[in-house]
C-alpha cells in the first residue's frame, strides 16, 4: 500500500475527510437495522467505492476487508464459458458484470442468485444479509438490468444490493426506484486541498497551499487523481515550490493537441490525421465519450461566442448517435469535420467582414 | 416491313428493355405512369382526329352487318372509327345504329359534347348511305370472344399491341382507295387494323400525326408530374430514348439489310463449299427440332470434332499432346502393335511436326509444358499423370476433355459433382474406369477417367485420387528394388494396379484449398477466354441454322454480356428462339436479362467505380445494362442505380464502407467548405446506427439501404482521374491494438492485491491513475551502491518496491532489435499511456532499473515468508520450526525432546525478523534453532541430537547452519569469540 491513495484511504464512516453529513445518514441507515438497496452514483474519483467500503465496515466489521479475488467460471445457455473475477470477502461479493461484455445477464442472474439463495447459519451474530457489490452498473446491457428487478425484490431476506455506478441515466427506472440512491458528489476544491495536504503532513511534507489549490484544479477536484498528481509531484521534486510544474496525462496532452490541430486548419488532410490521432486515442482505452468531451471543452475554449452554442448542440446531436452506434470513430470524426466546416466558415465570413 | 410497324415495334421493346429503370423510378415516384398508358393514351387522342376526318371527308359507311355488305358495293369502304379506348362495348355492337348512336350519347365520356355534334352529322349521312359506327373493343379478349361470334369476310388480323410478330404476320392487302378508313389494309402508308364489336375488321390509314399527339400527351404529363423526383424528368429520358432508338433504327436497319444481304450469300457459298456430312447434321438438327424442340441447342450444336472445338487451339494442342503421351503406354505397348490407329498417329505427327516447326516462337508457357512434356517416367507415362483444366463456366472445358480423349481413341468415363463422391466411392470408381475395360462392344477402347468439377470434391476424395497416382509408384519402387529380372515379370502383373490411363480434371476455382495437393501433381491447363470473334461467327452459324436473323453487333453483344460463356450465350439465343423471336437485334440483346450472370467483382473494382466516373463509351455495344438509358450522357439517375446495383451485388456491406471511409479523404474534393465531407460522414454515421440497429434488433429487412452509402459517395466523389486506392486496414488495426491494451491491462489488473484491485478498474487505470503511476514510479535515484543510500533514499526505494509489487509491475530484462539490452516494465505500461508525438517521459537509468528489478524480486520471496511470520508472530514461527526439525530429524521422539527444550529458551529469547541474514549469535540468543546436517548420517544424528540437546542446557554457544545461498557479511569469527 505504498500509493499515497491507498495508503491514506479512509476505512471507517467516521474518518472519511468530506461530504460528512451524508456519512453520518450512511452510519444511521445501518444503525436502525433497515437496510436498503442502495445506488450509490457519482462522477469518478469522488470517493464512492471508499464510502461502499466503509459502509460494509460499518455493516460487518474489520472482517470486510480480508478480501480474496475469485475466478469463477459461468456457463451460459449456450454452452458458452464465461470467466469473470469477482472479490469477496466472508460477507460481501464484489462484481463487475460488465467485464462479462454481451453475456453479463448470465453473470447476473447465476452469480447473484447463488449469493442471494444462500441463508446466513449464523443469523444471531452477524447480520441475515449479505451484500452483493455491482460496479459499473451503468455498462450493463439492459437485458442484465432487467435481469436485476425481480431479483432484487426476490431475495431481499438474504441479500442486499449496492449499486455503483457515475450516472444513473443508463440505469433504468425499475431499478433507480428500487434503490436508496446515494449520491456522492465531487469535494469541492477547498476539500480536495485539505485532504492533500493533510496526506502531505503525515508523509512529514509540506504542501504549499497554492500548489495544493492547482493540483485541485488541475485534477478536476477528481481526489483520486489529485493525491496521484500530488505523489507525482513529490517525486519529481521534493521541496515544493508554488509554481511547480504538475504533470498531467499523457491523453489529456494528446487530446489537447489534437484540438489544437483541428483548430489551425481545416482541410481533408487535416481531418485525416486528426482520424489517425482519434484512432490513437481509442486504441490507447479512452473512451469515445471521454474523447468528445475533451474536444469540446478545447475546441470551444477557442471559438467565437457566436459558434459556442452551435458547437456544444453539435457535441450533443454526435455524442448521441455515438452512443446509437457502433463505431465510434465515425461519430467522433463527423464531429470533427463539421465542426471544421462551422468553423472554416465563420473564418471566411470573419474575414470578409474585415474586408467591408 | 413499314415504318410504323417498325416504330410499333420498338415501342414494345423499349417497355421490355427499360423495365428495370421503369421499375426503379416508380420506386422513386409515387404516382408513376407507366408508358403503356401514355401510348393508349396516344390512341386515344389518335383516334378522334381521324374519326373527325372521317367525317368531314364526308364518305360515310353504311350502318349494316359486316358479313352482310359486299365489299365493292360501298363506293369507298371507309369506316369512320370512334374509339374510347376505357369503353369495351360487346353489348353494343349487331343492333340497329340509329339506336346505338343514341346510345353513345350517355356513355360518359369526356368528349360527349363534341360527339353529339358528330353523332348530328352522322344521322344526317345515316339518311343518305348509312354511316357504319365502329367501336373497338379495347381489350383483347372482348375482342376475340367478338370475334367467335362472327363469320369474318374479312380477313382476321390481331390488334395485339404487344405482339409484335403478330403486326409483322399479317399480310397486306393492296386496295386501291385512299380514305382513311378502309375495307382493306391500305397499300401504302401506317394502317392500323380495327375490329368492332360486331367483329367486323377495318383498317384506318394513319397520317402523320403521332408527333403532335405525343408531344401533347407529353405536355399533360409534364403539366401532372412535375414533382421533379428525378433529376431528369422522365419525359426528356423518354424523349432521348426515342431520339436515339431513332438514329439507331436507321442504322440498323441498313446495316442489317446489307449484312444480311452479304453474309446469306458469303454463307450459302460456303456450306456448299463444306463437307457434305454437316449439311446432314444441319438437316438432322432441323428434323430434331421438329421432332423434339425440347433438346438443348448446347447439346445439339456442341462441337462433335476437334476442329470444332471453340475453345483456344493451343489450350486444345497442348491437352492432346499430353493425351498423346499417353500412347505408348495404353496403346503402345499392348495394342501399338496390332493396332496403330493410323489417323491419331497422323494427327500426332502434324502436330509434332508443327511444334518442331516453329520452336523460335514458343512462349514461356509453351516451353515449361514442353519440357514437361518430354519426361517420361519408367512406364512410358508422362511425368504428370493428371490433366487439370481450370476456368469460369461456359468456355468448354468439358466438351475440351471429352472430345480430345475421344479424339486420341479413349472411352470417356466421367464423374462429376452428381455423383457421391465420399472417398471410399471415389477409390472405387476410380480404380474401375482406370482398370477395367469394357468387354461387350465391338470398340474396346481404353478408358479415360475426366473428373469433371473436381473443385467441388472433398479434400479426403482428391487425396485417394493423390494416392491412386503416388501409392502404386511406391509399390513399383520396390519392385525396382526387387530387381530388373523381378520388375520386368512384375511389370506385366501389375499393369493392373499401375495407373496406366490418363485422367483429366476439370475445375473452376483452381485455388480451391482441397487442390492445393493436387495441383503440384497436375498438369494444369488454365483456359483463356474464347475469341469472341469466333464464338460469334459460331453463334452466327446456330441461329442461321435455326432460322433466326441476327447480326454481329448483337451477337458481340451479347458476347459481351455473357463475358464470352459459350454455353449462356446459346441457351440465351434458344430461349429468345423458343418466345418466337426470329431477329435478334443489338437492343433485345442489350435489354435482355437473361444470360446476365451475377457481377461479382472484386472489392477494388467496385470502390474504383464508386470513385471514378464512368468514361464515355464511344461504341454502345459493351455498355452496361444501367448505362443504356443515359447512353454518352451517363446521367446522375444512372450513375446511381449503377452503384446501387453494384453495391448490392458485392455483399461485403462492412468491408465496402470501410473502403470507402478509409479512401474518401484522399480523393480530389472540390467544395472548399468541407461540406462534402460532413455529408459523407453523417452518411457513414447512419451506416453505423443501421447495422447496429440491425444487428441489435435482428431486424435484417434494413439492409436494404445498406448500399444507398456508396451510391452517395459516388454522387459525392466521383472524379474523373483515376482514384488510389488503399486497401481499409485502419478499422482492423485499431481492433487489434485496442485489444493488446485491454489484455496488456488485465494482465497487469490480475494480480494485484484484492484491496487495491476493487479499487482500481481498467478504465480509471488507463483514464487516471497510469500516466501518474508512470511518474511515481520513476524517482530520482542516486547512481550508487544502493547500501550507501542515506536512510531516507532507503526508505524511498523501499516505497518504490512496494508500489511496483502492488501494482504487479516490474522490470524484466530484454533485447532490443539492435542488440541493446534494456529493462522494460513488465507489464508494458509504457505501452499503454504513451502517445506518438508526445515528448518521451524521463526514464530510470539501465542501472537503477537493474536494481529496482533485483529489489523487486527479493522482496518477493521475502513477502510469503513476512506474512507467514506476520500472521502470529511466535507460535507459528515455532510451529515452522517444529515442522522443520520433525522433518530433518529422523526420530521423532529425540525431535520432541528437543523442541521441548528448546521451546524454554526460546520463550525467553527476542524474535529477530531478518531470516535472509544468516549470522552467529551469543547464547543468550538462542533462537537460531538447531537444524541437524543433512551430511550427518542416520545413526550419527541421533547422538549428535541428543548432545546438542544436553548442550543447550549446558553451554552458552549456539550455531545454526542454513543451506543455500545467503547474502550475509563474511567475517572472520575466531573460537576466541565465541567463547
Amino acid at each position: 500500500m505504498s500509493l499515497w491513495v491507498d495508503k491514506y484511504r479512509p476505512t471507517s464512516l467516521g474518518k472519511l475527510d468530506f461530504h460528512k453529513e451524508q456519512a453520518n445518514q450512511l452510519k444511521n441507515l445501518v444503525q436502525c437495522g433497515d437496510f436498503p438497496h442502495l445506488l450509490v452514483y457519482g462522477p469518478s474519483g469522488a470517493g464512492k467505492k471508499t464510502r461502499i467500503m466503509c459502509l460494509l465496515r460499518e455493516l460487518y466489521g474489520p472482517g470486510v476487508e480480508k478480501l480474496r479475488i475469485e475466478h469463477q467460471t459461468i456457463t451460459a445457455p449456450s454452452k458458452k464459458k464465461i470467466e469473470i473475477n469477482t472479490i469477496a470477502s466472508n460477507y460481501h461479493l464484489e462484481v463487475n458484470a460488465s467485464d462479462a461484455g454481451n453475456s453479463d445477464r448470465v453473470v447476473i442472474q447465476e452469480l447473484i442468485k447463488t449469493v442471494a439463495q444462500s441463508q446466513q447459519i449464523q443469523s444471531s451474530t452477524q447480520r441475515d444479509f449479505k451484500v452483493v457489490l455491482l460496479t459499473e452498473v451503468d455498462r450493463l446491457t439492459k437485458d442484465a438490468q432487467h435481469a436485476l428487478r425481480r431479483t432484487m425484490e426476490k431475495y431481499m431476506a438474504t441479500c442486499r444490493l449496492i449499486l455503483c455506478c457515475n450516472s444513473t441515466s443508463k440505469v433504468i427506472a425499475p431499478i433507480r426506484s428500487r434503490c436508496l440512491a446515494v449520491r456522492v458528489p465531487l469535494p469541492n476544491t477547498e476539500e480536495v486541498c485539505s485532504v492533500l495536504t493533510g496526506v502531505c503532513r503525515k508523509e512529514g511534507l509540506l504542501l504549499p497551499a497554492e500548489l495544493a489549490k492547482q493540483i485541485a484544479e488541475k485534477s478536476g477536484r477528481n481526489l483520486r487523481k489529485a493525491l496521484l498528481m500530488c505523489e507525482a509531484c513529490r517525486v519529481q521534486q521534493y521541496p515544493f515550490s508554488a509554481d511547480q510544474d504538475i504533470p498531467d496525462t499523457d491523453w489529456e496532452v494528446y487530446l489537447r493537441e489534437t484540438a489544437n490541430a483541428i483548430v489551425s486548419q481545416q482541410s481533408p488532410q487535416r481531418l485525416l490525421e486528426v482520424r489517425a490521432r482519434l484512432y490513437e486515442l481509442l486504441t490507447h482505452c479512452i473512451p469515445p465519450e471521454i474523447i468528445i468531451k475533451g474536444l469540446v471543452s478545447e475546441l470551444l475554449s477557442n471559438c467565437d461566442g457566436h459558434l459556442k452554442p452551435e458547437v456544444a448542440q453539435m457535441a450533443g446531436y454526435y455524442e448521441h448517435r455515438l452512443h446509437l452506434g457502433n463505431k465510434a470513430i465515425y461519430h467522433l470524426e463527423a464531429f470533427v469535420a463539421k465542426f471544421m466546416a462551422i468553423y472554416k466558415k465563420s473564418m471566411e465570413e470573419g474575414l470578409d467582414g474585415m474586408m467591408f | 416491313m413499314d415504318e410504323y410497324d417498325e416504330m410499333y415495334g420498338i415501342e414494345d421493346d423499349f417497355e421490355q428493355q427499360f423495365a428495370d429503370e421503369l421499375e426503379v423510378m416508380a420506386e422513386f415516384e409515387e404516382d408513376y405512369k407507366p408508358p403503356r398508358k401514355t401510348k393508349v393514351s396516344e390512341f386515344r387522342n389518335k383516334k378522334p382526329l381521324t374519326f373527325e376526318e372521317a367525317i368531314a371527308s364526308g364518305d360515310p359507311v353504311p350502318n349494316d352487318k359486316a358479313a352482310a355488305r359486299p365489299p365493292e358495293s360501298a363506293v369507298s369502304p371507309q369506316r369512320t372509327v370512334n374509339k374510347p379506348a376505357r369503353q369495351p362495348s360487346p353489348g353494343l355492337d349487331d343492333h340497329d345504329f340509329p339506336e346505338h348512336l343514341l346510345d353513345i350519347d350517355e356513355f360518359p365520356s369526356p368528349k360527349s359534347k363534341r360527339r353529339r355534334q358528330d353523332v348530328a352529322k352522322k344521322l344526317q349521312f345515316n339518311s343518305s348511305e348509312g354511316e357504319r359506327e365502329i367501336t373497338p373493343p379495347s381489350s383483347p379478349e372482348d375482342y376475340t370472344r367478338t370475334m367467335r361470334d362472327r363469320v369474318q369476310a374479312v380477313p382476321v388480323r390481331s390488334l395485339d399491341i404487344s405482339g409484335l410478330g403478330e403486326l409483322q404476320a399479317s399480310p397486306r392487302r393492296v386496295n386501291t382507295t385512299s380514305g382513311h378508313v378502309l375495307r382493306r389494309p391500305p397499300a401504302s402508308g401506317d394502317y392500323i387494323s380495327v375490329t368492332d364489336s360486331s367483329g367486323n375488321r377495318v383498317y384506318l390509314a394513319k397520317k402523320e400525326e403521332s408527333t403532335a399527339t405525343a408531344v401533347d400527351s407529353r405536355a399533360l404529363r409534364n403539366a401532372h408530374y412535375s414533382l421533379g423526383l428525378l433529376s431528369v424528368p422522365i419525359e426528356v429520358l423518354l424523349e432521348q430514348a426515342e431520339e436515339r432508338r431513332h438514329q439507331q433504327l436507321v442504322e440498323e436497319s441498313q446495316r442489317m439489310t446489307e449484312m444480311i444481304n452479304s453474309r446469306i450469300d458469303e454463307e450459302f457459298g460456303e456450306i456448299d463449299g463444306r463437307e457434305p456430312e454437316e449439311e446432314e447434321e444441319v438437316a438432322a438438327g432441323d428434323g430434331e427440332q421438329d421432332g423434339s424442340a425440347s433438346r438443348l441447342w448446347v447439346d445439339k450444336f456442341s462441337p462433335r470434332h476437334y476442329t470444332e472445338l471453340l475453345s483456344d487451339d493451343f489450350t486444345n494442342r497442348c491437352l492432346l499432346k499430353w493425351l498423346k503421351q499417353w500412347d505408348t503406354v495404353v496403346f503402345g505397348r499392348e495394342k501399338a502393335a496390332k493396332k496403330p490407329k493410323p489417323p491419331q498417329v497422323d494427327n500426332k505427327l502434324s502436330f509434332q511436326q508443327k511444334d518442331q516447326q516453329n520452336p523460335r516462337f514458343k512462349t514461356k508457357t509453351q516451353i515449361t509444358e514442353e519440357i514437361l512434356e518430354a519426361e517420361l517416367d519408367q512406364y512410358q507415362r508422362p511425368k504428370y499423370k493428371v490433366a487439370l483444366l481450370s476456368g469460369p463456366p461456359g468456355l468448354g472445358k468439358t466438351t475440351l476433355a471429352h472430345i480430345i480423349a475421344k479424339h486420341a481413341g479413349y472411352n470417356v468415363v466421367e464423374m462429376n459433382a452428381s455423383d457421391d463422391r465420399s472417398a471410399e466411392l471415389f477409390q472405387k470408381r476410380i480404380d474401375t474406369a482406370t482398370q477395367m475395360k469394357s468387354v461387350l462392344g465391338a470398340n474396346e477402347r481404353p478408358n479415360c477417367l475426366v473428373i469433371d468439377e473436381i473443385d467441388g470434391a472433398p479434400s479426403a476424395a482428391i487425396n485417394v485420387l493423390l494416392a491412386t497416382l503416388n501409392r502404386k509408384e511406391s509399390r513399383e519402387a520396390d519392385a525396382e528394388a526387387g530387381g530388373i529380372g523381378a520388375l520386368k515379370k512384375n511389370k506385366k502383373k501389375k499393369t493392373e494396379s499401375v495407373l496406366l490411363r490418363p485422367i483429366i480434371c476439370i475445375c473452376n476455382d483452381l485455388y480451391t484449398p482441397a487442390l492445393r495437393p493436387l495441383r503440384q501433381q497436375a498438369f494444369l491447363l488454365s483456359f483463356p477466354q474464347t475469341q469472341p470473334s469466333r464464338l460469334v461467327q459460331r453463334l452466327a452459324d446456330i441461329a442461321r441454322r435455326q432460322g433466326m436473323k441476327v447480326d454481329t453487333g448483337a451477337l458481340m453483344a451479347l458476347c459481351e454480356k455473357t463475358d464470352n460463356d459459350i454455353r449462356s450465350c446459346i441457351n440465351t439465343l434458344q430461349f429468345l428462339h423458343g418466345r418466337g423471336q426470329r431477329q435478334l437485334d443489338q437492343r433485345l440483346v442489350q435489354s435482355m436479362s437473361v444470360g446476365l450472370k451475377d457481377q461479382n467483382k472484386g472489392l477494388f473494382s467496385v470502390w474504383q467505380e464508386i470513385f471514378q466516373l464512368p468514361r464515355v463509351k464511344r461504341k454502345r455495344i459493351g455498355e452496361d445494362h444501367f448505362m443504356e438509358v443515359s447512353g454518352q450522357s451517363s446521367s446522375a439517375t444512372q450513375r446511381l442505380q449503377h452503384v446501387l446495383h453494384l453495391a448490392s451485388s458485392s455483399g461485403e456491406h462492412e468491408k465496402l464502407t470501410q473502403g470507402l471511409y478509409d479512401n474518401f479523404l484522399n480523393m480530389k474534393v472540390k467544395d472548399h467548405s468541407l461540406n462534402s465531407v460532413c455529408l459523407a460522414l453523417e452518411w457513414m454515421g447512419f451506416c453505423d446506427i443501421l447495422n447496429e440497429t440491425m444487428l441489435h434488433g435482428q431486424n435484417f429487412s434494413l439492409m436494404r439501404y445498406l448500399p444507398f452509402l456508396p451510391a452517395a459517395f459516388h454522387l459525392l466523389f466521383a472524379a474523373t482521374s483515376v482514384p488510389r486506392i488503399n486497401y481499409p486496414n485502419s478499422h482492423y488495426e485499431a481492433l487489434t491494438r485496442t485489444q493488446h491494451t485491454k489484455n496488456m491491462l488485465v494482465a497487469m489488473l490480475a494480480e494485484i492485491h484484492p484491496s487495491i484491485r476493487s479499487r482500481v478498474g481498467m478504465l480509471c487505470l488507463s483514464l487516471d491513475m497510469l500516466s501518474m503511476l508512470l511518474e511515481v514510479i520513476c524517482p530520482k535515484l542516486r547512481p550508487v551502491n544502493p547500501q550507501l543510500y542515506s536512510t531516507r533514499e532507503k526508505q524511498q526505494l523501499v516505497e518504490l518496491v512496494d508500489t511496483m509489487l502492488s501494482y504487479n509491475l516490474t522490470y524484466r530484462q530484454d533485447r532490443s532489435p539492435e542488440g541493446q539490452y534494456l529493462y522494460q516494465l513488465e507489464p508494458n505500461m509504457e505501452e499503454v499511456v504513451r502517445f506518438p508525438g508526445l515528448p518521451p517521459r524521463r526514464q530510470l537509468t539501465y542501472q537503477a532499473k537493474q536494481m529496482i528489478a533485483r529489489e523487486i524480486e527479493l522482496e518477493r520471496m521475502r513477502r510469503p515468508e513476512a506474512m507467514l511470520q506476520a500472521r502470529n508472530p511466535q507460535r507459528k514461527a515455532e510451529e515452522a520450526e517444529k515442522k522443520k526439525a520433525a522433518q530433518g530429524g529422523g526420530s521423532k521422539p529425540a525431535a520432541r525432546n528437543h523442541q521441548q527444550r528448546l521451546e524454554n529458551i526460546v520463550k525467553q529469547t527476542v524474535v529477530e525478523t531478518r531470516p535472509e541474514v544468516d549470522f552467529f549469535g551469543r547464547a543468550i540468543v538462542p533462537k537460531e534453532k538447531p537444524v541437524p546436517s543433512a551430511a550427518s548420517g542416520e545413526e550419527g544424528k541421533v547422538s549428535v541430537e541428543l548432545k546438542m540437546g544436553k548442550a543447550v542446557g549446558n553451554s552458552d554457544v549456539w550455531f545454526r547452519f542454513n543451506e543455500g545461498v545467503s547474502n550475509a557479511v563474511r567475517r572472520n569469527v575466531y573460537i576466541k569469540e565465541l567463547l
